[in-house]
């Protein structure tokens, strides 16, 4: 690749040295996110297994009640695990809100939407919305 | 160079340690965890804080844990909990208690000795991790953190604090890298190492930094404008701790009126819920079926506890029967109920010191954080956002701080943040927040 061969080119022994610095200063940052990485998936893997093996057991399970047993553990280790990794749950399942392009997806063949309501949470790691909300269009208020 | 300060915090469980610079505007790229545990499997930056007294051997940290479970059966145990030994109310003496049988079965040391032993490690493996870190200066200002115990001396406790330091780093210096190793050291060496590191031994120049000014530092700091009162509430292991701090001429300042620990804490929640388990548990009937679940609950808390605070219930497998607890069962305990009422109280006067000083001033204003493990229980998110109902408002702030998001870490600070918080805060708080000692 002739830019990389330029580059090369242009290296002399100093600016070997300071690169050579540049990189050593900057490596244990680049170790330290990593290493937050490994610190923040190590619980988070340990709850995604659990939520493997539920998952099984879901599959496998014999009669209703072990079927809902399997559901609960695996619902609490998928939880878990997205608590592990930071990830936050955007909104209230069933609640109506303003829409909000940014946060809920609009709801299914609604041309246009004031409001909406949650119909399954979406998903965010501090300010950033890794998923939006699923909703659909509010219920209307039965007559008195 | 700037100067650069280290913080320890030991927490129960763990030791954790970070490094920030202390005369740079703040920058989160700054902030250094640094990674104790050089295992290749569970988290870099917790040092499993645990000696083992072997047969011939003193082993350390992971290894220490691994072997006293292969000997539980022959009532062998490691020595944990060293911050519970440091709130003795006469440490000294509780130093010089031979350790028991159990933890020590020559009879050769004391709890000082496995306390020097133990500090000599961390500031081994202190050591390891910084010169791993090429932004971290080899020499660096150093302080712990501790709980403002209430009734307790800051300076007696640090005077104490300073000398096992220094025995431990003058034991370092004897032991070296042999400390680090997976099998520990020999028995023998430690026990004549140890009244030669005590001779050659001056106490260490350092720092000590209550947990809520540290809380205080992490919460406030990279903020323009940040309340002039914080109160914090830090539910840990052992003790529930409150504090309320007073910000003025960029100096903090602790409202001593304000203070107050409670002995119930996580270890408190952990049985109650334990408790409800078994008792739900109704197959469970013979003393060993008992204690068989017993133990597999206290295995498994921290996530059952994770679990409730957050869902509301928690449920486990256990020999293919689910168990089920919920937080309404905790709540509908006594002692719970006990509990919660002292811990209101104590909050409701927490505010009225707040708010009395707050009216004093101009332009107060009081926040609010809760800390520790306990952190995330809704009973003390509730608790810090309750409304008030009169005098200045108490705002309550995020227990993991915005800044704990920056893109510099990738987005893997924030979910491990709770465990490294005391340390990180500790080491970005400015000086004039130490309870005693100073810089190096």
């Amino acid at each position: 690749m002739p830019a990389k061969k330029k580059s090369v080119k242009r290296t002399n022994a100093s600016a070997m040295g300071k690169k050579g610095a540049a990189r050593k200063r900057a490596a244990p940052k680049a170790s330290l996110a990593n290493a937050l990485a490994e610190a923040a998936w190590a619980d988070a893997d340990k709850a995604l297994a659990e939520a493997l093996i539920e998952l099984d057991e879901f599959e496998n399970a014999r009669n209703e009640k072990a079927r809902e047993a399997a559901l609960t553990l695996l619902a609490q280790a998928l939880a878990q695990t997205a608590r592990k990794r930071g990830l936050t749950r955007i909104g209230m399942l069933g609640a109506q809100e303003a829409f909000d392009p940014q946060r809920h997806e609009p709801p299914p063949r609604a041309k246009s939407a004031k409001s909406v309501r949650i119909a399954a949470r979406g998903v965010a790691r501090g300010a950033e919305v890794l998923a939006r909300a699923r909703t659909e269009a509010p219920r209307r208020r039965s007559p008195r | 160079m700037s100067a650069w300060t280290l913080c320890i915090d030991f927490g129960t469980a763990f030791s954790k340690a970070a490094a920030a610079p202390s005369d740079l505007r703040f920058d989160p790229a700054n902030v250094r965890p640094l990674q104790l545990n050089p295992q290749p499997s569970g988290n870099p930056f917790l040092l499993d804080s645990a000696v083992f007294v072997d047969d011939a051997r003193i082993l350390f940290g992971r290894s220490a844990l691994d072997r006293a479970s292969s000997m539980a059966g022959r009532k062998r145990v490691a020595l944990q909990s060293f911050k519970t030994l440091l709130s003795a109310a006469d440490l000294e003496r509780a130093l010089d208690i031979k350790a028991p049988l159990s933890i020590d079965p020559h009879r050769a040391f004391c709890m000082r000795d496995l306390i020097v032993l133990y500090l000599a490690y961390l500031l081994a493996a202190i050591e390891r991790a910084r010169a791993a870190d090429a932004c971290i200066p080899a020499r660096i200002n150093l302080r712990y953190a501790a709980p403002a115990w209430q009734g307790g001396d800051s300076d007696a406790l640090h005077a104490v604090v300073a000398g096992l330091f220094g025995e431990a780093e003058a034991l370092r210096m004897r032991l070296g890298d042999a400390l680090l190793a997976d099998e520990g050291i020999d028995l023998a060496l430690a026990a004549t190492a140890l009244p030669r590191a005590a001779d050659e031994a001056r106490p260490r120049a350092m720092g000590l930094i209550h947990e809520a000014a540290a809380a205080a530092a992490y919460t406030s700091i990279g903020l323009d404008e940040s309340g002039s009162h914080l109160i914090v509430v830090d539910m840990g292991a052992g003790t529930t701790d409150m504090a309320v701090l007073m910000r003025a001429d960029h100096q903090m300042h602790e409202l001593a009126d304000a203070r107050v620990t409670f002995n119930q804490a996580g270890d408190f929640l952990d049985r109650l819920i334990a408790d409800r388990a078994l008792k739900s548990a109704s197959w469970a009937k013979s003393t060993a079926q008992k204690t068989a679940l017993w133990g597999d609950l206290m295995r498994a808390m921290p996530d059952l506890k994770a679990a409730m605070f957050a869902e509301g219930r928690a449920s486990r497998r256990y020999e293919r029967r689910l168990i089920n607890v919920s937080l309404r069962d905790i709540e509908r305990d006594q002692d719970f109920k006990a509990f919660l009422k002292e811990l209101q109280a104590a909050y409701a006067h927490c505010v009225a010191v707040a708010r009395g000083d707050a009216l004093l001033r101009e332009n107060a204003s009081i926040e609010a954080v809760a800390v520790g493990g306990g952190a995330g229980a809704p009973f003390i998110q509730e608790l810090i956002s309750g409304a008030t109902k009169r005098g200045p408002r108490v705002t309550p702030r995020p227990a993991t701080p915005g800044w704990a998001h920056s893109e510099v870490f990738g987005g893997n600070l924030a979910p491990v943040f709770p465990q490294l918080a005391i340390a990180i805060g500790g080491a970005l708080a400015p000086d004039n927040m130490l309870a005693a000692g100073g810089a190096a």
